[in-house]
């Protein structure tokens, strides 16, 4: 067991970089450590904890601003936020619970485990990603330090702000491999007074990625968009699976739309109208809304068999209907769900195999996009690069900024791809225990 | 006087073959400019007092010669100085005497339009408003839209990661991407996202966006466009001061509007611009907020009628609401010739870009005054008020001796206090030459030290755009020297398990 170094303060923390730095180990770096299971297993030779690098530095509400430590829990953040009606417009999911992590400092069935710091460094997203972006476009700023042992900053805590390279973009989904963020500040945004939730019946996932085309490309502002097929409707929306017509469940169309009352009820009425041919739709009210797309963002369908394979994939999202059929193809008891309007497929098998991954791979490439594999075990994760790989120009550009930033190697070595952390001393070394 | 990066003698002695590599490489008739009256219109960007002759300019037509070109620079450790539209007004575009500049400028076609993913592939020498252009006809339309949009580049939105007056509710250019494809300085061509919203590894997308040209030449751009609002209700309010107005401003967000736009202009700005377009701007008030709301019909209504509520009570002196087209376009006429309409009043006029906490406007702009009286000089104020991005407009004449040099100490006297009370030096414009040598007012050695780091990663010999955004290029030894310290005792001082 690896022993574990936990800093208070950002001074702390650099002492502790320097000191790994000076004797060359190796540090896994965690927060709550609940989304320790996504990525590659980190071999390091100390555990640099965060969690106890709490507290919030400043929030101003009508600046729309919240800036805290990085080790500060997200549940804390977050119920902050709702106290003003603000929240984090990229809607972090319950990414723990899907990976069967840990859950320390989050009440259970509440706001979602982990640290902000974790947050940022996974960039992570929800529904709302389709309209607003992920923890990236709204990261306004951050303080960290380097695997060179030194503290830098970039960013700040204004919306605006083209002074310097945006290295908070870098920061964002860099997996703690460039350095250790320890302030990070970042946009809130209001919470809409009412949301609306359109469900249609839709058996047919083409159909369905067609209708969801049709309700973006339309004037109502949907902020959410997704396909739940009829097996996973009671996770995901209890009011509607008790309605099917036939007495059992649909798979569904979800559309969500926020704003005020009026507004909402007038964009529900239109959608309906627009998307009259494909079902009879019926409208979920704000209260309903919020816990059904709580539930997409969380993934609840996919939470509960651990020992499944999961795959995230993201493509174009006129494309996503035909991939799940695709995959299909595969495996024809796949368990998938379409979000972003298709963007986003998650798709659950019962077993997995180096070639079924590269056939998912492949489906996932000719859509034009790419795909992840959040859940496996940690065998197969070391056998298949968790990671879409990349072209060799762009992991030559990668591998250069890894080494300007952590020359030694020493932050979260094989998080990303074991590859590029070792530093380009080996092709694909294996990590692991 | 800005210092620039003397030039190499050993380059300018190679002009005539580096001229005949680049003809081979971009053999159209007019490609590359190398008679001193053709490099002329190419001696300087938005940013006017700083003009240098390029060594000659190129222009390239696709991305196989701009690899050529760039690899035949990095061989022969030539700089590169990158080129949009030239409209920028920090001298990003800024020439030097011993480099080539590349002009995007025949990068001028939109190559696919996606509607089922609302997305659309241009080149970077296609204009801002070019894009809504082309997509205008089914109701979609690009929405970051800096000022000088009708002809600055969206290569050069990418470059300076612009803003424009919708970014609160719709994002700035980083946030409208989704993929990009570029050229390193060695010639390798990268391709980042894309109509996927994902992507792996580090966010590459992410920092070339608002990297002025540094790290590498963008060749193709896909954007997110979206579906226009149906309706869209532009409103007045005038303030009796700063204060009052900049209060409405931190109300309506602080009750959870976010509006399209919401801009602040102070007297003088308000003066000038209804002298100018006779907008109908009222001229009894110091402080006057555009405020537009966008959206479905029912729900614009229903929030103008909370933004009027929301103004009584903020004490506003003024209320128009714009009843249709014809109107709303003509309160935005006002603010959008805010710049010629200072023109008019001033000889010249440099504009700065520095973003602050919204709360502190009024004593910012109290600042501003304590400052035009030590300078000698007047200054105008525009606000993008929802995202606290000030234009102060600070009024010269450059053929008074000592003016422009009095406009400039006047100019980092505002972005110096822009940092101080939590802001930064430049929302929009970039850092280019301009805000170049006031880098240090907001990062440390080692914040700027990493910033290089990233540089370094993409263009280890410092070939692309030399002399911008960084005041003193660290060599590339200093950047890579550790400062390790083996510590003996392992810091007692934190808590270990």
């Amino acid at each position: 067991m690896a022993e574990t170094i936990i800093p208070t303060s950002p001074a702390q923390l650099r002492d502790a970089i320097l000191w790994a730095l000076g004797d060359k180990v190796a540090l896994e770096i965690i927060g709550h450590g609940s989304k320790r299971a996504y990525g590659h297993a980190v071999r390091a030779d100390y555990v640099l904890d965060l969690s106890k690098l709490t507290g919030i530095l400043f929030y101003q509400p009508e600046e729309l601003v919240i800036s805290a430590y990085a080790g500060t829990p997200l549940a804390e953040i977050t119920a902050l936020l709702a106290q003003k009606h603000q929240q984090f417009q990229f809607e972090p999911g319950d990414f723990p619970r899907l990976l069967g992590g840990q859950r320390d400092g989050a009440v259970a069935g509440q706001a979602p485990a982990g640290t902000l710091g974790g947050m940022v460094a996974t960039n992570i997203s929800g529904p709302r990603r389709l309209k607003s972006g992920a923890a990236r476009d709204h990261v306004l700023g951050f303080g960290a330090v380097s695997g060179r042992g030194e503290d830098f900053k970039s960013g700040g805590r204004v919306m605006k702000n083209v002074t310097g390279f945006d290295l908070s973009k870098l920061m964002a989904g860099s997996f703690g491999t460039l350095g250790v963020m320890h302030t990070l500040t970042l946009k809130a945004m209001p919470v809409p007074e009412k949301t609306r939730t359109v469900l249609v019946p839709c058996e047919d996932v083409v159909l369905a990625g067609q209708a969801m085309t049709a309700a973006m490309g339309s004037e109502n502002e949907v902020s959410g968009a997704a396909w739940v097929p009829a097996s996973m409707l009671a996770m995901i929306s209890p009011d509607a699976a008790e309605t099917g017509d036939v007495g059992s469940a649909t798979s569904m169309v979800m559309l969500r739309i926020e704003g005020p009352e009026q507004s909402v009820d007038w964009r529900a009425a239109a959608l309906c109208r627009l998307l009259d041919d494909i079902g009879s739709a019926m409208v979920l009210r704000t209260e309903k809304s919020l816990s059904v797309w709580q539930a997409i963002a969380d993934v609840k369908p996919m939470q509960s068999r651990h020992d499944c394979i999961l795959w995230r994939l993201s493509v174009p999202s006129s494309s996503g209907g035909a991939v799940v059929q695709a995959l299909g193809r595969i495996e024809p008891n796949v368990d998938a769900m379409l979000d972003w309007a298709g963007g986003l497929v998650w798709a659950q098998f019962a077993a997995g195999s180096v070639e079924q991954a590269g056939k998912i791979r492949q489906i996932a490439v000719d859509a034009g996009g790419q795909a992840c594999l959040v859940r496996a075990a940690d065998d197969l994760r070391r056998e298949i690069p968790v990671f879409q790989p990349l072209s060799s120009e762009i992991n030559r550009i990668n591998r250069k900024i890894s080494e300007n930033f952590d020359p030694h190697n020493i932050l979260n070595p094989g998080r990303m791809t074991p590859g590029l952390a070792q530093g380009g001393v080996s092709g694909n070394q294996a990590v692991g225990a | 006087m800005l210092k620039m990066p003397e030039p190499d003698q050993s380059v300018l002695a190679r002009r005539t073959d580096i001229i005949a590599a680049m003809r081979a490489i971009v053999p159209a008739s007019g490609a590359v400019i190398a008679e001193e009256d053709a490099l002329r219109p190419y001696e300087c960007d938005g940013l006017m007092a700083y003009r240098q002759l390029p060594m000659i300019v190129v222009l390239p037509e696709n991305t196989a010669q701009i690899a050529a070109i760039l690899k035949y620079c990095h061989q022969n450790k030539i700089r590169v100085v990158p080129r949009g539209a030239g409209t920028g007004l920090s001298g990003g575009a800024l020439p030097m005497a011993d480099a080539i500049t590349i002009s995007m400028m025949k990068f001028n076609r939109v190559l696919d339009i996606d509607w089922d993913n609302r997305a659309c592939v241009v080149q970077p020498g296609v204009t801002n408003l070019g894009i809504t252009r082309a997509v205008e006809h089914r109701g979609f339309y690009y929405a970051p839209d800096p000022s000088s949009q009708i002809a600055c580049s969206i290569g050069g939105n990418i470059a300076e990661n612009s803003g424009g007056v919708h970014c609160l509710k719709y994002g700035l250019t980083t946030n409208n991407v989704l993929g990009l494809e570029m050229v390193t300085i060695e010639g390798d061509v990268l391709r980042l996202g894309g109509k996927a919203l994902d992507s792996t590894g580090y966010d590459l997308m992410g920092v070339i966006t608002g990297s002025e040209g540094l790290l590498g030449i963008v060749t193709e751009i896909t954007v997110r466009i979206l579906r226009k609002p149906e309706t869209a209700r532009a409103m007045l309010l005038g303030f009796p001061d700063n204060q009052s107005g900049g209060d409405c401003v931190a109300k309506i967000i602080a009750n959870g509007i976010i509006p399209g736009g919401l801009e602040m202009m102070d007297a003088p700005a308000i003066r000038a611009t209804e002298d100018f377009v006779h907008a109908g701007y009222p001229l009894d008030v110091e402080s006057l907020l555009l405020v537009e709301l966008d959206g479905p019909e029912i729900e614009v209504n229903h929030l103008i009628d909370r933004v009027s509520d929301i103004a009584q009570q903020c004490g506003a002196v003024y209320s128009r609401i714009s009843e249709n087209e014809e109107e709303r376009a003509l309160f935005w006429s006002g603010r959008k010739n805010a710049f010629p309409a200072i023109g008019r009043i001033s000889p010249d006029y440099i504009c700065m870009d520095g973003t602050i906490p919204r709360g502190r406007l009024s004593d910012v702009l109290a600042g501003m005054q304590v400052f035009s009286q030590r300078h000698g000089l007047r200054v105008a104020n525009v606000f993008h008020a929802g995202d606290g991005n000030l234009h102060p407009l600070i009024m010269f004449d450059a053929n008074q001796p000592g003016e422009l040099e009095r406009a400039e100490a006047f100019g980092a006297d505002i972005l110096k206090l822009c940092v101080e009370v939590g802001g930064c030096l430049s929302g929009e414009h970039g850092i280019g030459i301009e805000k170049r040598d006031l880098m240090p007012e907001m990062f440390t050695e080692d914040d700027m030290k990493h910033q290089e780091r990233l540089k370094l990663a993409f263009d280890e010999d410092q070939l692309l755009n030399p002399g911008k955004v960084f005041p003193v290029l660290h060599g590339c030894g200093e950047l890579k020297t550790l400062h390790a310290r083996s510590v003996a005792e392992k810091f007692p001082d934190i808590p270990r398990f």
